[in-house]
């Protein structure tokens, strides 16, 4: 029988210049204090510890094993507490530590409730790297998707500027440097346009729900301006040739401008679509606590 | 005689110690055992962008509380799947960013004296597991409604992405706050 924690024990278990009844004294109230103190120490660990608010379960189990050991103890050191914050100060509402990256189980820290106390399934709480991956190359895919839309939106601004001088200038089907500049930047939004699409398209899909929200018409708008990226050269190109041989634009070509003018404001209605609702608040955002 | 006397003192001792062992022990070590349902819930985590204010919306979390010997151990869990922003692509975004599919379930971990739980307010120290980090946060009050039975719960944690080392999105190169509040709405019931 250890008494008071001490190496001064002989061969019999006697410690020496003691008494067997001083002996079972010493022994009855170290047992009941340590009791009282060990269970002080677990029950109300979170009351008397007003500063060190140790949630963590490493802590607490480590403190109910102190609390254990303080039974043979007495006469022992303190040991240092394991893991318990030194900043015990601490601001409210503060997040005291974070810790490592856990398991993908998210098993408890220590014998209390489990997910599966909640009813959920391992099929639920357990993670898929796999789907991880799925959605971080989606999310890589549609970040240049909307890098490419927004650079895309110089080309098809420009080509509607300079649409201005593709007709010919009073019958003068001889000058073609404007015209030929508007081909030039049509054709250059038309290749911005193929490489932005084709990167959503090629994103994977990662839900079969249907879209909600403003990207829901952000693909109602491609309805419109998808033909009308193809339809809009096509028409400028049968314009263009009936210029340089001479002709008036008749026909279905004469339809280009208004093509090219609805192709280019349901891309831009597209790009705020998914913008959508914008609530401007520039003066409070610029700080980033 | 001598060891009669030295029993006396122990049969004397040992009620005194047993005196002083119950003072140690917190006044509700009484009360009985409880098992505690969430009923109903929000969770409601706002975003802020210079373009955007967003709030994103479960109302799928699952709790339960368990009090044995004064002490109550509650665990709140929902998938973070299930907050919902209005805009789906946003929302496969936020679970992109937040890891979510590799770690699928937010949970909260909340260790409360069972004395105080009929308090107005609730002094709680949560431990959030979150894209698969642990953060704590430290006398997070939430105010208490008690009606008959049911215990309406409202409060707000205030967590920040780099609580969780999450990469903050952008959009238009700016990036969103860091701050991500997190409004809890619960109604509990005891069993």
């Amino acid at each position: 029988m250890v008494v008071g924690g001490s190496s001064e024990l002989d061969p019999m278990g006697r410690v020496h210049g003691i008494g067997h009844g001083t002996k079972a004294l010493l022994f009855a109230i170290s047992l009941t204090l340590a009791c009282s103190v060990s269970e002080r120490v677990v029950a109300q660990s979170s009351e008397t510890q007003a500063g060190a608010k140790q949630t963590n379960a490493p802590t607490t189990t480590a403190q109910q094993g102190i609390g254990a050991t303080k039974e043979d103890a007495m006469a022992l050191p303190d040991a240092p507490l394991p893991a318990a914050p030194a900043d015990s100060a601490l601001d409210l509402g503060e997040p005291l530590s974070t810790s490592a990256l856990q398991p993908p189980d998210q098993s408890p820290p220590s014998g209390g409730l489990s997910l599966g106390d909640l009813g959920l399934t391992p099929t639920q709480t357990e993670g898929d790297a796999a789907r991880q991956a799925l959605f971080d190359r989606r999310t890589h895919m549609l970040k240049v998707h909307q890098r490419l839309g927004l650079i895309t939106v110089i080309p098809v601004a420009a080509a509607c500027l300079s649409s201005v001088g593709a007709p010919p200038d009073k019958g003068n089907y001889g000058n073609t440097a404007s015209r030929d500049l508007h081909v030039a930047l049509g054709a250059t939004a038309v290749a911005m346009y193929a490489a932005t699409a084709s990167y959503a398209i090629r994103a994977p899909r990662v839900s079969g729900e249907p879209a909600r929200g403003g990207v829901k018409w952000h693909k109602y708008l491609i309805y419109i301006h998808a033909p009308g990226m193809v339809l809009t050269p096509v028409l400028g190109a049968m314009a263009y040739n009936q210029i340089n041989s001479g002709q008036k634009v008749h026909g279905i070509a004469s339809a280009h401008g208004a093509v090219a003018v609805a192709t280019a404001a349901s891309y831009g209605a597209a790009i705020v679509a998914v913008s959508w609702p914008i609530h401007l608040n520039l003066h409070k955002s610029q700080r980033n606590p | 005689m001598k060891k009669f006397s030295r029993l006396a003192m122990v049969l004397l001792l040992l009620p005194a110690s047993a005196w002083l062992n119950a003072q140690a022990r917190p006044s509700d070590r009484t009360a009985p055992d409880q098992t505690w349902k969430l009923d109903q819930s929000t969770l409601t985590y706002h975003m802020s962008h210079p373009m955007h204010e967003v709030d994103g919306t479960s109302h799928a979390a699952l709790g339960k509380g368990v009090c044995h010997v004064g002490q109550c151990d509650f665990l709140i869990a929902a998938a973070v799947k299930t907050f919902d922003s209005g805009d789906s692509n946003r929302d496969l975004h936020m679970i992109q960013v937040t890891r979510g599919a590799q770690f699928p379930i937010v949970s909260v971990r909340i260790h409360l004296p069972q004395s105080s739980l009929d308090s107005p307010t609730l002094d709680c120290d949560l431990e959030v597991q979150f894209a698969g980090k642990t953060a704590h946060y430290a006398h997070v009050l939430f105010q208490q409604k008690i009606d008959g039975t049911a215990h309406h719960i409202t409060g707000i944690v205030p967590s920040t992405l780099s609580d969780f080392k999450i990469d903050p999105p952008s959009f238009l190169t700016i990036a969103i706050k860091n701050a991500i509040p997190v409004r809890v709405d619960m109604v509990w019931h005891a069993l």
